[in-house]
């Protein structure tokens, strides 16, 4: 079977044409979603924890709370309607535990190295969030190992050095950045 | 010289390879969803997923959601591999130019 060269490169441009619009699909509301919903989670949350008073902060944080959850549940349902793993499927419910075992785990080490302040549970919490996300790229999905990483250090570089700014920097740079990389490869992926 | 792959480089077909090789190894895409992504009619795109299927470059599963009948597809691993080889010879061909 013979085509000239420039019916090669027609269809090479057809094969990387499709591929990109496929990831792109795929990216948009996948990782992105979790990246922009957790972002505006954290930028809303954290600045107003940087600024408002306390007693009106556990509101924020719930209202937000509720939001991320209400936003992550549709997202994820809709995106397992178009693409789905079988495998990931069946590991679904003993991905689920491991979080709720995550959690038990986190409220003990708070609760064993109380009394804590504001930043330093933020941090745990945080921290065992981040292990969570990354725990579930390495088993599930591998494209989103990586970025649980940067957040990481962006916490922590915020809390040994920029203690009086914590709040502000982890809703700016946190959340901000969250945003920018979710819309980033969203648009550009 | 290169070898391209017949049942692949027909263009709905050579699309849909693309499309599922795009995905992560192991997932699956809703039929409906590749129409959409494709722009094809329902009936082009099971005449061709038909095709590859019998040459083993795909995986059909049919399934229930909610009681819904629902089909999913995913490239195989040989077809992944027999489309990486199609897109070498098309390459080939392109540095021959």
């Amino acid at each position: 079977m013979d085509i000239s060269p420039s019916e090669a490169e027609e269809n090479l441009a057809a094969i990387q044409a499709v591929m990109q619009k496929t990831r792109h699909s795929i990216a948009s509301s996948g990782t992105t979603v979790t990246l922009i919903v957790t972002g505006i989670v954290w930028l809303v949350g954290f600045v107003s924890t940087q600024f408002l008073p306390g007693e009106i902060i556990g509101y924020v944080w719930t209202g937000l709370s509720i939001f991320g959850t209400i936003l992550g549940t549709i997202w994820g349902f809709r995106m397992g309607r178009r693409v789905r793993n079988p495998a990931v499927a069946a590991t679904a419910k003993r991905a689920g535990l491991y979080w709720l075992f995550l959690v038990f785990f986190c409220t003990v080490t708070i609760a064993v190295a109380w009394p804590l302040d504001g930043k330093q549970v933020t941090v745990l919490i945080v921290l065992f969030a981040m292990i969570g996300h990354l725990a579930m790229g390495l088993l599930l999905s591998f494209a989103a190992v990586w970025w649980p990483l940067p957040i990481t250090a962006l916490v922590l570089i915020s809390y040994f050095l920029l203690p009086d700014l914590f709040y502000l920097w982890m809703g700016i740079l946190g959340g901000g950045g969250m945003i920018a990389l979710g819309l980033y490869i969203r648009l550009r992926w | 010289m290169a070898n391209l792959n017949e049942t692949i480089h027909q263009p709905v077909r050579l699309r849909i390879m693309a499309a599922l090789v795009a995905l992560e190894a192991g997932n699956e895409v809703d039929f409906s969803y590749l129409r959409d992504l494709l722009e094809v009619t329902d009936g082009n795109l099971g005449a061709h997923l038909r095709k590859l299927e019998d040459a083993g470059y795909i995986a059909v599963n049919k399934t229930f959601v909610d009681r819904k009948p629902r089909t999913f597809v995913a490239a195989t691993v040989a077809g992944r591999r027999v489309f990486q080889e199609h897109v070498a010879a098309l390459k080939s061909i392109l540095k021959g130019k």
